[in-house]
């Protein structure tokens, strides 16, 4: 007998672009959603409510949920406006079907970094009275923790094996992006292909309480302190705490998970976030990014970047790898998976996902 | 057919209000060219910048201690894309501790060869004590100091 709490994945849809001038943000954002209903099969039927990931300064429009929304399928449904990552957005509408508040519920989230100056925005994210005179941005705090982690004796023998598997799995992927995009200005000790490659993304995925492939075991959410210098640098305490949250109400160790799709904005972000998650030891979370082909198959941030879609990307991407339909970057056929974002912030919120193949 | 695009640009005031403990903390700075940080009641750790309150412990900070001028480099960057206001790229970014304190300051680290980078990032690597140093005529910013290697 199911468990009357269970919440399923019944529907997954994702789409990366370059300045396509002949959509615009709300067409990309119907075009998506509508695949993702499509792929769970029933169109619209039952489905009340919808959970939106998105920003008003990454759509550089304010209160943007009155335009977007409806592409979004929320017309006349119950609409949540969740203004950070996808997967913070994913977790609340799971919750919301849990607790019997929504039956069946789009979550989707988007970011078209072609229509902005990445860098200005990430500057208008900070702190106005300590960090923005400084000009901080968020690939600066990506290369402070990258060069914390060096300095802490992290193993930076394998970060050009893992460059490597980072881009030919990007290159197989049929979800990247491979034409377009564009990469910032690297920081030292960053160098440019360790950079996420700025994409439009959107993703969607529909959930309830209705068997479907995927079922989602865990969830977990952890949040940093505000100032950047009371964090535990290199060290991701938020995302610690969010998978060992996501693990105990999956009931499952880390070591029984059988794929991983983990978000981080660089291949240091990334390589940092599964020592976090307990898959690496400290100071080995680039060996495994290198060598374990459990880790990100998506080709993770090389694959196409786009705040705040991110998340929920990598719950499609382990969703499908679940259900064996992930193309030529299919891992075998995996049970579970665990699945993450990070807060459009300086990574200060975490959320992870613990699936399962149903 | 020709595909509109339409120019946007957001360009909009605010006046923030920094609160009494940074007016505290920038006033230090103009005025006395120190370094304060505030005292957790509950954790007992020395809060750098100063701030009213813990967010780990969601209590209220109530002492002011003047920390450094010295400390140590935690982690840094080296960026080499210009932003108005700062020197001129390339500048060196980091967190430092300064004694006393107990959590990082980050800002910009002045006066090193940055001719060679790879250089100067092995200079860094080694975690080197640095120095707080003030510009001539401080105006009670975060801008008004930078760390100087000793
Ligand atoms: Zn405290």
């Amino acid at each position: 007998m199911t468990d009357a709490a269970d919440v399923y994945i019944e529907g997954v849809a994702i789409e990366l672009s370059w300045a396509d001038r002949t959509r615009s943000l709300t067409e990309l954002i119907f075009t998506t959603v509508s695949k993702a209903v499509d792929d769970a099969g029933r169109g619209y039927e039952g489905i009340d409510s919808v959970v939106l990931a998105a920003h008003d300064l990454v759509d550089g429009r304010s209160l943007s949920s009155m335009v977007t929304a409806p592409a979004a399928g929320a017309y006349l449904r119950d609409e949540v406006r969740y203004s950070d990552d996808g997967a913070g957005a994913f977790a609340a509408a799971v919750a919301r079907i849990e607790a019997d508040e929504a039956e069946r519920s789009i979550v989707a989230a988007w970011g078209r970094a072609s229509e902005h100056d990445v860098e200005e925005f990430s500057r208008a994210l900070f702190d106005r009275i300590f960090l923005a005179p400084l000009g901080l941005e968020e690939l600066h705090v990506s290369a402070l923790n990258a060069q914390k982690w060096r300095i802490d004796g992290g193993d930076a023998s394998h970060v050009e094996t893992a460059q490597a598997r980072r881009a030919t799995a990007a290159k197989a992927n049929p979800r990247a992006l491979h034409a377009g995009g564009k990469r910032s200005t690297p920081a030292y000790p960053l160098a440019s292909d360790h950079l996420p490659l700025w994409a439009d993304v959107v993703a969607a995925v529909v959930i309830s309480k209705r068997p479907s492939g995927v079922r989602i075991k865990g969830l977990g959410l952890s949040s940093e302190p505000s100032w950047l210098g009371d964090r535990g640098v290199a060290k991701a305490p938020a995302l610690k705490r969010a998978a060992q949250r996501a693990l105990s109400e999956a009931q499952i160790g880390v070591d029984e998970i059988e794929l991983f799709e983990i978000d981080g904005m660089t291949l240091y972000d990334e390589a940092i976030a599964l020592e976090a998650i307990g898959l690496a030891a400290t100071g080995e979370g680039m060996r495994s990014l290198a060598h374990d082909p459990r880790c990100n198959p998506s080709g993770g941030s090389m694959a196409g970047y786009g705040v705040p879609a991110m998340g929920l990307a990598r719950i499609v991407e382990a969703t499908l790898q679940l259900r064996g339909a992930a193309g030529p970057v299919q891992q075998g056929r995996p049970r579970t998976a665990m699945a993450s974002g990070q807060s459009v912030t300086a990574a200060q919120t975490q959320t992870v996902v613990v699936l399962e193949a149903a | 057919m020709e595909l509109v695009t339409i120019e946007g640009k957001w360009d909009f005031n605010y006046t923030y209000f920094a609160g009494e403990s940074a007016s505290r903390f920038f006033h230090e700075l103009r005025e006395n060219q120190r370094i304060m940080g505030t005292r957790c009641t509950k954790c007992e750790k020395l809060l750098v910048p100063a701030r009213a309150y813990c967010d780990v412990c969601m209590s209220v900070t109530d002492e002011w201690v003047e920390v450094g001028p010295e400390g140590t480099l935690e982690t840094f960057t080296i960026i080499t894309t210009a932003f108005p206001g700062l020197p001129k790229p390339p500048i060196v970014m980091a967190y430092v501790t300064l004694d006393g304190a107990d959590t990082a300051l980050i800002n910009l680290v002045h006066g090193m060869d940055l001719s060679d980078i790879e250089k100067a990032a092995q200079k860094l690597n080694a975690l080197p004590r640095v120095r707080v140093e003030f510009i001539d005529e401080p105006k009670g910013r975060i801008t008004d100091f930078s760390f100087k290697l000793i």
